[in-house]
This record gives structure tokens, C-alpha cells and sequence, in this order.
């Protein structure tokens, strides 16, 4: 155990901050933690996607942060968030081709420790959605703790589960985002671009609010609940 | 705070494909776009309703469909890019009907507080707000205009003022003037008209090259011959910002090829026909001169085809529908004059007045129309009635052949002056009409809805005024009868609502998925307006002047008469529009449209006037109890 602390304290140690940024993520860290019980009409949520240089968990890196505020059941479009990360080395081709982000507007993307800490000031205390979190967190957590020493366990809600959990009957047909999302005719201005797929997150989260309520889930808690307990059930069959 | 990001230029991308957004600064629909939340509702769910006490936000439908809900009835459908309720939030009320969710959709969302701030921040969008009908109106006839203008090179408006037309100076000359040193002027400034004025450039007459052959080479009148002599006298004139198209008519009504342009009683100006229809093959007054100076039906033939061309030019160059079916209809009544003068002959035993019913009567002709006529004629002393009727009837047969052969068929519901059922002496007439009215039946109601539309063609004009005064003072009296009238009116409901966004026919049938901007289009307000004028005693005859006369009686606010005869005067623009293009096409003119092929202005301008046409009912069914 004494060794993983260690191996902590090493990593952190080998990241160095500007005072400024010291500042900014002191500033973050003091913040206290959001009531998770909060009715759906009085929450923020951030909705987070993210671009990376390819699907690879282990190596492949963070290139861009989308994300948007839903406020009290509303995507409020000013709190709408990017960023790029800085890359020292453009991706390859094929992956460029993707996201859409040219190897220059990764070459002059922000400091990744400037845009991270924009993302969690932007983020606050809210709790995170995305659409198969696991690559999303992932990726931010190790971005945060290369890049800014931070051991990053902020809740995460996967709508990947969660429509399936409170939609049962299209369990079986729907799996990806752009299944969800055409089912209920959500446009996407720009597909693989973070931003626009964090908006389109959100439109589907706008619609399963109501249907979680009407499964008597009131709050993110709630939510994460019928998250569980569809994981919980689909690893049973 | 006013950012931009990848998802607030989509959103001001998105918004500016639709008006007012389209017509908003940049920087404002950056704010717009800073301002906005985006809300979901599922199918079924309701976005607004009156329970919910004074509006505080508009919507503005990024995806899905919408309606308002009166009652059971559906009686609006908002799409992409529509906001809504701009009204109430504007007054502070809540909504008259419920919104409701038609299946998923996404809405931005503006607060109150917010709107207030944009209708101060952008002058496009508060006039839109504020002048919704009229404003989209007016884009559409100016994108007509831009189309129309690329595909012909006539770029002049007959809207322009004709201070704009006129561009020099009048050549003038004194009436004591000799003919030769008058013509030598004309010469010289390769004019073809000079005006005769005296010292204080008051206008005497008119001299045009035209009327040389006549006046002055064939009679043999020598050049020292005062220019008085010859000229027209008393030439008629109009103020420099009078419009075109009123020149236009003045030409057409009386066959002039010059109107002079004057002020405070001194000419400033001359337009020449070849000024308003420079690049034009047929103009007014070349068509009218024309119709005036044929001899016989066969040079009459092919005029009503003349018309209608003119009418396609004009519409080309966005002629305003009112305007347009104005001349269409003067022009039609001049070629229907001639054919009559013809056929009677010098020394016509009898007397008449010959009647134009249903559009024509009311000035309101478009390009596809048949005959709709009847006559009254006077009874003499010792002649049988029937004997004088066989008589008419025979002259009018000739003529509904005649106007047949020029191009005006025959009407197939035999409402026809060759018709004994309509040659009727003024007390004939009378008892007829009295019949109707008292008699309420459903053919009762159709016949009035056609025949009450009379106006006098030619002949003894003050027996339809006598009839008409007559009609006006029976009607007032008959509340049975008004009320039967809009009931029937109101059976015919505007296509609203249902399905998609528009009523249209079903996909089998002689035309498929299409609207009637006849029937269901205009016919409401003709209905409407007939009903208003019979009720307050008005003795108008078409639709725009009879709501306007009944305004004021019947306590009905300016604004409102003023967008139902927009909305009128669109669905007329409409009709004009589409039987041009089936014209251009080789296609039988009708008045079906297909709404999915008209541009989204226009479809919203179309439903805004359906929206006109279903409030013009309500106001007939609360009027009359129906």
C-alpha cells in the first residue's frame, strides 16, 4: 500500500505548476462537493466528450474536451465549453480525419494545464454524463494526473446504461449514441467533434429525465442507481 | 456574457436560415444565441398553456413539430425555426391556446427579460415582432422580385414613383404654337409627345407623333396650324409620387399613350407607355387601343391571351396582386364592351345593362377565368316581355359565343346572360334575389354568393345601381339570411392543421397532395367581406373594400381588416403565381399548389394567411352566433 503512495507522490511531485496554476486548482480542490440528491429542477450537470488520438486506453492521448451545462432540465448554450489540448506531435492522419481537429489546431491548442484547468473550472462541482464513460473518464483522468498531479474521482453517470436501464424494450437494438440519438431524431451539427457529440449527449439526457421520473428517479443518485442496477442485471444474463 | 464556440456558431447557423433571424446583425444573434436554453419535450406534452398565467419565455423550435390547440380544434402548427407566442409575450398575457408537442421536441428558449432586450438590441427582429404579416409580406414580394428580375431584364418596379420615371424635363410648347415649329421641336428632342401649356406651365393638351396621320397629314392641315388646334385637350395627370402602375391604368381605362406628371397644377413630367413597358411586346394601352379600334369579333380573338400575357409580364415584374387583378379585370371588361358594342350593332332596339358576376364583378380577375354575366333590361310599352327577352337572348347567345372565341369559356354552371334564368327586367331581378333571401335554401345561398356580386359592364348602368341600393336595403333587413349566409361560409374551412403542416388533398385523385388557394384560400375572405358589406349596407364591390367599408361599423380594429386583406391579397399573389408557372409549362391553369415546392417563407406566409383566414371566420361565427 505504501508503495502506490509512493509511486503517487512520485508522479505528482514530477508535475510542475505555475503558481498561478497552483492557485486555480487550489481554488477548485477547496470547493465542496455537490449535494448528488439534488432534484433534477435544481442540478446542473456537465455533459463531457471527449477527441483523442485514437481508441487505445493505454496510449492513446487527449486532444479535445466538449462539454455542456444542463441547468434545472435545460441545456443552458452559453455555459458550452472547448477546448484543445496542446500536442506536441500532430495524430495521424487517419485520426485527423475523424475529430476533424488539423495536426496545426493541435500544435496551437492550449497548455494542457491551462485547458484542464479551464474544464474543471467550467465543470465546478457539477457531476459528469457522458456516453460510454469509460473512455471519457479514462482519458480525462489520466490527462488531469499527467498533467496536472490530479487524482481525479469526480462522479460519472453513463447514459450507455442508463437508456438502456429505463428504456428496457430497446435494450437489444441500441447500443451506440447514434442509435439513441436518431431514435429520437437529435441532430448532430458536427459529428465526432467533442462539443457537438457532448450536445447531442445532452439532448438525450433532456430525454430521459422525464422518463426517469416516471420511474420515480429523482435526482443523479437515483439515476445512478438504475445505472447499476441495469449493469447488474445484463452481467446476470 | 457573449462567447462563441462551435455550438453557438451552429446555433446562429441554424437560426439565420430562418426569418427574422436571417435579418439580425451578426453580433445580435451572438447574443441571441448566448441567451438561449434548449429544453425537450416529449410527444403529447404541453409547451404552453393559458392556465399558466402571463407568458415569460418564447420558444423557438429547433426540431419537431408543434400545434396550438383551441378547444378540440387544431388551428395552428409551428415548425423549425418558428417562435412562438410572440404575441403574448409582447402583451404580457397568457396564451390563448394550448401548445402542445406533436412528438419530440427540441425548443430554445428565451426568456422575457431577455426578448424585451432583443426587440431594443435588433431593429429587424422587433419588426418583425411587432409587424409579423406584413413584414414577411413584404420579403416575399421582394424575393419574387429578385427572382423574377434575374430571369428578364426588365428591373423596373410598377411600384416606383413616377418622379422616378420621368427623367427630363417636359418639352413644352404655347398653344398659339404653329404645327411646324412644334413638330421641329419633337424632332430635335426625338420626343414623341409634346405638351401644349401656358405661361405658368399649366398643361392644355398633348401632342403625339401617333396623332399626325390623323389630325394633320389626312385632313391636309398646313404647318402653320397653332398647335391648339390639334392637340387632345384637358390631358389627364398625376402627382409625381403617384406609382406606376396607376399611369398604367389610367392608360389602359382610356387609351392613352401619355400621362403627364404634375405638380401644384404644373407639368413636370411625361410618361410615355414605352417608359413603363419599355422591353414589353404588349402594353396596356397597345392592347386596349387595339380592343377599342376592332371592327369585328374576329380581331377581338386571341385578346383574352393578350391579357393574360400582359399579366404574366407584370407579375414578372412584382405587380402587387391587387393592382394586377385590377387591370386584368379592366382590360377583360374593355374586350367584353367591345364584343358587346359589336354584336349589338348600330341601332340595338332595346335597352340593357349588361352584368359581370363573381370575380369580375368584384375586380378580382386572375389569369384563368370563364364567363360569369347576366343582363336587366327595361320593358317597353306594348311590347310582350317575352318577346323582348327571346330577343336579348338571342344577342346574348352571340355574345358568349363571341366571348368564347376570344378566349373567355363558357360558363359550365350556365351563369350566363344566354341564360333566360338571368335576363331579367330590374323587377325580375328583385324578386328573384328577394327569393333567395327569404327563402335561405342551400342553392339560394350558392346563387347569392355569385349573383350579389354584380357590377354593370355596359349599357343602362343605373339599373344595377337601382338593384344594388335595393339589395343593400333588403339584406340590412333579412338577419335570417346573413346568418344562413355565414354558416355556409364557415363550412368551408381553411386546410390547417392535420396533417404535416397543411390539409391537402389525398395522394390519388386529379391533384395529388395539393391545397385549393381557391376554395380554401381566398374564398373565406370573398365570403367574409360579402357577408360584412351586405350587413352594414355597404355597396363596395370587392373584397378589400368591402372589409375596409365594414371596419368601422362593425367595430373592427384597422390592424386586423388590414392583415386579412394581406393575407388576401397573398393567396391571390399565389394563385397568380402558379397558374403563370403551369402557363409557362403548357399546363392547364388551375389553382392547386403543392406546399412542399413553394420556399419556407412563403409556406409561412401561406399559413399565416390560413391563420388570417380561420380568425375572419371566428369573427363571422361570433358575429352571427354560428
Amino acid at each position: 500500500m505504501s508503495g502506490f503512495f509512493d509511486r503517487l507522490r512520485r508522479r505528482w511531485s514530477d508535475v510542475e505548476l505555475l503558481p498561478v496554476q497552483q492557485q486555480r486548482l487550489a481554488a477548485w480542490r477547496s470547493q465542496q462537493d455537490e449535494d448528488l440528491r439534488r432534484p433534477f429542477a435544481e442540478a446542473r450537470y456537465v455533459v463531457v466528450d471527449v477527441e483523442s488520438t485514437g481508441l487505445n486506453l493505454q496510449k492513446d492521448r487527449l486532444i479535445a474536451i466538449g462539454a455542456v451545462a444542463v441547468v434545472g432540465g435545460r441545456i443552458d448554450l452559453a455555459q458550452s465549453f472547448e477546448v484543445i489540448l496542446r500536442q506536441d506531435q500532430a495524430s495521424s492522419r487517419a485520426n485527423i480525419l475523424i475529430h476533424g481537429i488539423s495536426g496545426e489546431a493541435q500544435r496551437e491548442g492550449l497548455m494542457p494545464a491551462d485547458a484542464l484547468l479551464d474544464f474543471l473550472e467550467f465543470m465546478g462541482a457539477s457531476p459528469l454524463i457522458a456516453f460510454h464513460v469509460t473512455f471519457d473518464r479514462t482519458l480525462i483522468a489520466r490527462a488531469l494526473r499527467d498533467h496536472l498531479g490530479l487524482n481525479f474521482s469526480h462522479p460519472w453517470l453513463d447514459l450507455a446504461y442508463l437508456m438502456p436501464g429505463i428504456l428496457p424494450q430497446w435494450r437489444h437494438k441500441y447500443r451506440s449514441l447514434d442509435d439513441w440519438t436518431s431514435h429520437f431524431e437529435i441532430g448532430n451539427f458536427s459529428r465526432h467533434s467533442a462539443l457537438a457529440d457532448a450536445l447531442a449527449t445532452a439532448q438525450l439526457l433532456l430525454v430521459a429525465l422525464p422518463l426517469a421520473k416516471d420511474a420515480h428517479s429523482k435526482h443523479y443518485r437515483s439515476l445512478q442507481d438504475l445505472e447499476q442496477s441495469y449493469c447488474w442485471a445484463t452481467q446476470q444474463n | 456574457m457573449v462567447g462563441s464556440n462551435s455550438l453557438i456558431d451552429a446555433t446562429t447557423q441554424h437560426l439565420s436560415r430562418f426569418a427574422p433571424f436571417d435579418k439580425m446583425a451578426e453580433a445580435d444573434l451572438l447574443w441571441l444565441a448566448n441567451h438561449l436554453s434548449l429544453a425537450y419535450y416529449h410527444k403529447g406534452e404541453v409547451l404552453l398553456a393559458p392556465s399558466d398565467g402571463p407568458s415569460e419565455r418564447i420558444l423557438i423550435i429547433k426540431q419537431g413539430r408543434v400545434v396550438g390547440e383551441s378547444g378540440e380544434a387544431i388551428w395552428l402548427e409551428l415548425h423549425e425555426g418558428e417562435a412562438f407566442p410572440i404575441g403574448a409575450v409582447l402583451s404580457g398575457r397568457p396564451v390563448v391556446s394550448t401548445f402542445r408537442a406533436q412528438g419530440d421536441v427540441f425548443a430554445y428558449e428565451l426568456d422575457a427579460d431577455d426578448f424585451r432586450s432583443l426587440l431594443q438590441r435588433s431593429q429587424p427582429f422587433a419588426r418583425f415582432c411587432t409587424e409579423r404579416i406584413a413584414n414577411l409580406l413584404d420579403q416575399s414580394q421582394r424575393s419574387i422580385q429578385a427572382v423574377y428580375a434575374a430571369s428578364s431584364n426588365e428591373r423596373q418596379s410598377m411600384h416606383s414613383p413616377l418622379s422616378s420615371l420621368a427623367r427630363r424635363a417636359p418639352v413644352t410648347c404655347a398653344p398659339e404654337t404653329p404645327l411646324g415649329e412644334a413638330l421641329q421641336m419633337i424632332q430635335v428632342q426625338k420626343i414623341s409627345a409634346i405638351v401644349v401649356a401656358n405661361e405658368a406651365l399649366h398643361p392644355l393638351g398633348v401632342f403625339s407623333v401617333r396623332d399626325l396621320i390623323g389630325r394633320v397629314i389626312l385632313p391636309g392641315l398646313p404647318l402653320s396650324t397653332p398647335i391648339r388646334a390639334v392637340m387632345t385637350p384637358d390631358p389627364m395627370t398625376l402627382p409625381p409620387s403617384a406609382h406606376a402602375f396607376e399611369a398604367a391604368l389610367l392608360m389602359a381605362k382610356h387609351g392613352f399613350r401619355h400621362v403627364l406628371v404634375a405638380e401644384q397644377g404644373r407639368v413636370t413630367g411625361v410618361i410615355s407607355e414605352k417608359d413603363l413597358f419599355s422591353l414589353q411586346r404588349i402594353g396596356v394601352t397597345q392592347i386596349s387601343a387595339a380592343i377599342r379600334s376592332a371592327i369585328c369579333i374576329e380581331d377581338l380573338k386571341h385578346f383574352a391571351e393578350d391579357i393574360r400575357q400582359l399579366g404574366h409580364n407584370l407579375l414578372a415584374q412584382g405587380l402587387g396582386s391587387e393592382q394586377l387583378t385590377q387591370i386584368i379585370s379592366i382590360l377583360n371588361d374593355l374586350l367584353t364592351q367591345r364584343v358587346i358594342e359589336i354584336e349589338c350593332g348600330e341601332g340595338y332596339p332595346y335597352r340593357f345593362c349588361w352584368l359581370a358576376f363573381g370575380s369580375e364583378g368584384r375586380l378580382e380577375q386572375t389569369l384563368s377565368t370563364d364567363q360569369d354575366n347576366g343582363l336587366i333590361f327595361i320593358p317597353v310599352d306594348g311590347v310582350e316581355l317575352e318577346t323582348i327577352r327571346n330577343h336579348l337572348l338571342a344577342l346574348a347567345e352571340r355574345i358568349n359565343r363571341a366571348l368564347d372565341a376570344c378566349g373567355f369559356p363558357l360558363c359550365q354552371g350556365q351563369v350566363m346572360a344566354s341564360n333566360p334564368n338571368w335576363c331579367l327586367t330590374l323587377d325580375e331581378w328583385k324578386a328573384t334575389f328577394a327569393n333567395w333571401i327569404d327563402s335561405g335554401a342551400p342553392d339560394a345561398l350558392l346563387n347569392a354568393s355569385i349573383f350579389f356580386d354584380f357590377r354593370p359592364l355596359i349599357g343602362e348602368e343605373l339599373l344595377a345601381v337601382e338593384l344594388r341600393a335595393w339589395l343593400v336595403a333588403y339584406a340590412r333587413n333579412a338577419p335570417r339570411f346573413l346568418h344562413q349566409m355565414a354558416a355556409n361560409a364557415l363550412r368551408n374551412r381553411p386546410p390547417l392543421g392535420l396533417v404535416r403542416d397543411f390539409v391537402v388533398t389525398s395522394d390519388s385523385g386529379e391533384h395529388p397532395a395539393t391545397l385549393d388557394l381557391k376554395l380554401n384560400g381566398t374564398t373565406p375572405f370573398v365570403d367574409a367581406a360579402r357577408i360584412f358589406a351586405l350587413t352594414v349596407g355597404s355597396d363596395a364591390s370587392g373584397t378589400a373594400a368591402r372589409l375596409r367599408a365594414a371596419a368601422g361599423p362593425l367595430n373592427i380594429a384597422t390592424t386586423e381588416v388590414e392583415a386579412w386583406i394581406s393575407s388576401f391579397f397573398f393567396l391571390q399573389l399565389l394563385r397568380l403565381r402558379r397558374q403563370h408557372e403551369e402557363n409557362l409549362a403548357g399546363e392547364t391553369m388551375d389553382n392547386h399548389i403543392n406546399p412542399d415546392q413553394l420556399n419556407d417563407l412563403d409556406r409561412r406566409i401561406l399559413k399565416e394567411s390560413f391563420r388570417q383566414a380561420r380568425k375572419i371566420q371566428s369573427r363571422l361565427s361570433l358575429d352571427y352566433r354560428v
